[in-house]
């Protein structure tokens, strides 16, 4: 299904994975999420770990940037912070020009499980935010009914979530999200839980359903191709303590599919972020290794 | 799999219906044949049809619908108060640390204590009112759930809490629907331990003096030599929390209701 479809490109497209110009982020009183040195440590049994390290970044408005970097490098832990549920320990993140201390409605958040209320139906799922912020019942349900029409599981609208698919699973949980209209989706490896067929066709989706909603996307993976394929820019980080090492701008253009993935000169650029990856990636494990 | 396979299977099942059809009257005929065989005293080990009798008596007395009524209600209402309290403290020491620390400790010196051994004391407290009585269930019910509910509470997937969280669920949305709902699989294991539990306390609390009760009745008839009344009310009890437990199985089914 991927396959057949056509390679938006022309050999002429400009596709650069360039860095961005160093930009100080109080250039930019317009965006949406700013993180100012922020640093957020974790108690250990054995003392204590700087899961994030004095990190600076911003977001504008509309924009969908991708957190890269090995497992345990703190970009889910930056995630976090931005969704309010880790409070930072040194520095500030604001969204919307508000400091960030709890988790906040006009704030989504796509876990790597769905995390469904087990006990409500598709559609109930999909109307518990606009329910809890005291949109009437047929209000909160009407929304439901059009973004179930939107991920295409109008069939399933009264299906409780165990008799559904993983995939089929996270678009509920991202319509779920949706429907409080947040102004930020913060994504935490949604689609890392499923297999190479449904993540190839839920980026897909998702690539589809960013041009319908106006939110800004924040997406965590470790999969560069993905982060490539989606995002706007790529923030790569480094090994524990988390930092951002680089912040890569995508010129590629949209609408995109997954057929970018093999372009030649696509393969050579990702061969440098991957290089830039992995040797982070064995610093982590170094690390790790002396230890224990 | 052949035709003969399953004709085998099938009167294998068949076999099996009918020997489990039989288990109960056989055992009866078995009875019935040695307490009238005088091998045993009939006196102390009557026959089923004496016990029959004795039970049909008992209802046409007019006191059995009495009895049976006294019972229920204490099983009932010392049942519906003990478990309400134990979902309700359950799910305050589940979630909030420091109720934990104030009622953990407590509950859980006084939760190995059986509910019989209350008895004398509920005694003193209480005489032989209701009251008593319902405190002996209420007692030996509540920490079951409450335990139950405890454990339910801290097991509930914290990334349900993130995602309602992430929703903006309101505090008290948050404990009456994600922490009660999410808690309700262990809940219900508690509740059906505890439905057996309030039959054990009603014993105790009828011994204990009463003036009408299933168990009271068995008294009665055990200090009149009525042996045949006292196995009548042994088995009306024994149906009767049977019928119970049947019950709340069928309904514990339904209450996790998306399963």
């Amino acid at each position: 299904m991927v396959a057949m479809m056509q390679n938006p490109l022309r050999p002429t497209s400009p596709l650069r994975l360039v860095d961005a110009p160093p930009e100080p982020s109080s250039t930019a009183p317009e965006a949406t999420i700013r993180v100012e040195n922020l640093s957020i440590v974790f108690d250990v049994p054995r003392g204590e770990v700087i899961a994030v390290d004095r990190v600076s970044l911003a977001v504008m408005p509309g924009e969908f940037v991708s957190l890269v970097g090995p497992s345990g490098c703190g970009k889910s832990t930056l995630l976090n912070a931005m969704a309010g549920l880790e409070r930072p320990f040194e520095g500030e993140v604001m969204v919307a020009g508000k400091p960030m201390l709890a988790p906040r409605p006009d704030i989504g958040m796509v876990f790597q499980q769905p995390h469904l209320f087990p006990w409500k139906s598709v559609r109930r799922n999909i109307a518990h935010g606009p329910r809890a912020l005291g949109k009437s019942k047929t209000e909160a349900l009407r929304i439901a009914d059009d973004l179930i029409e939107m991920i295409g599981l109008t069939k399933f609208a009264s299906s409780y979530p165990h008799t559904l698919s993983g995939g089929m699973q996270q678009r509920v949980a991202i319509a779920r999200a949706l429907a409080n209209q947040p102004r930020v989706l913060l994504m935490d490896e949604p689609f890392g839980a499923l297999d190479a067929q449904t993540r190839a066709v839920m980026q897909d989706n998702l690539l589809e359903l960013r041009d319908r909603i106006n939110a800004t996307i924040v997406f965590v993976t470790h999969d560069i191709d993905e982060a490539i394929l989606l995002s706007d820019r790529v923030l790569i980080m480094s090994a524990g303590p988390g930092r951002i090492l680089r912040d890569l701008s995508v010129g590629l253009p949209r609408p995109r599919s997954s057929a970018i993935l093999t372009d030649p000169a696509y393969l050579a650029l990702k061969r440098d972020c991957l290089d830039l990856i992995r040797t982070e990636g064995r610093k982590a494990f170094e690390q790790m290794e002396a230890v224990t | 799999m052949s035709t003969g396979g399953h004709n085998r299977a099938t009167t294998a099942g068949r076999l099996s219906v009918l020997v489990g059809a039989l288990s109960v009257p056989a055992f009866v005929g078995v009875w019935e044949l040695i307490a009238r065989s005088r091998i045993v005293n009939a006196v102390l080990f009557p026959p089923p049809s004496t016990v029959a009798v004795a039970v049909l008596d008992w209802i046409h007395s007019g006191q059995f619908f009495g009895d049976l009524s006294a019972s229920l209600f204490r099983v009932t209402v010392g049942f519906l108060i003990g478990t309400t309290g134990g979902i309700m403290l359950g799910v305050l020491t589940g979630r909030f640390r420091l109720v934990s620390s104030l009622l953990s400790p407590l509950f859980h010196i006084l939760r190995p204590i059986p509910p019989i051994a209350f008895v004398p004391i509920v005694i003193l407290w209480f005489g032989l009112s209701e009251a008593g009585k319902l405190f002996l269930v209420v007692w030996g019910v509540f920490f079951t759930v409450w335990l139950a509910t405890h454990i339910g509470v801290q097991k509930v997937d914290r990334g349900l809490i993130r995602a309602a969280l992430m929703l903006g669920t309101p505090r008290r949305q948050m404990l009456s629907e994600i922490i009660l709902l999410g808690a309700l699989p262990y809940i219900v294991v508690g509740l059906r331990t505890a439905v057996s539990i309030s039959f054990y306390t009603l014993v105790a609390a009828e011994l204990a003096g009463a003036f009408a009760g299933i168990v009271y009745r068995i008294e009665i008839a055990q200090q009149n030599m009525q042996t045949g009344q006292v196995m009548g009310g042994l088995a009306a009890l024994g149906l009767l929390s049977f019928v119970a437990d049947r019950s709340f199985a069928a309904i514990a089914e339904r209450a996790v209701w998306w399963r």
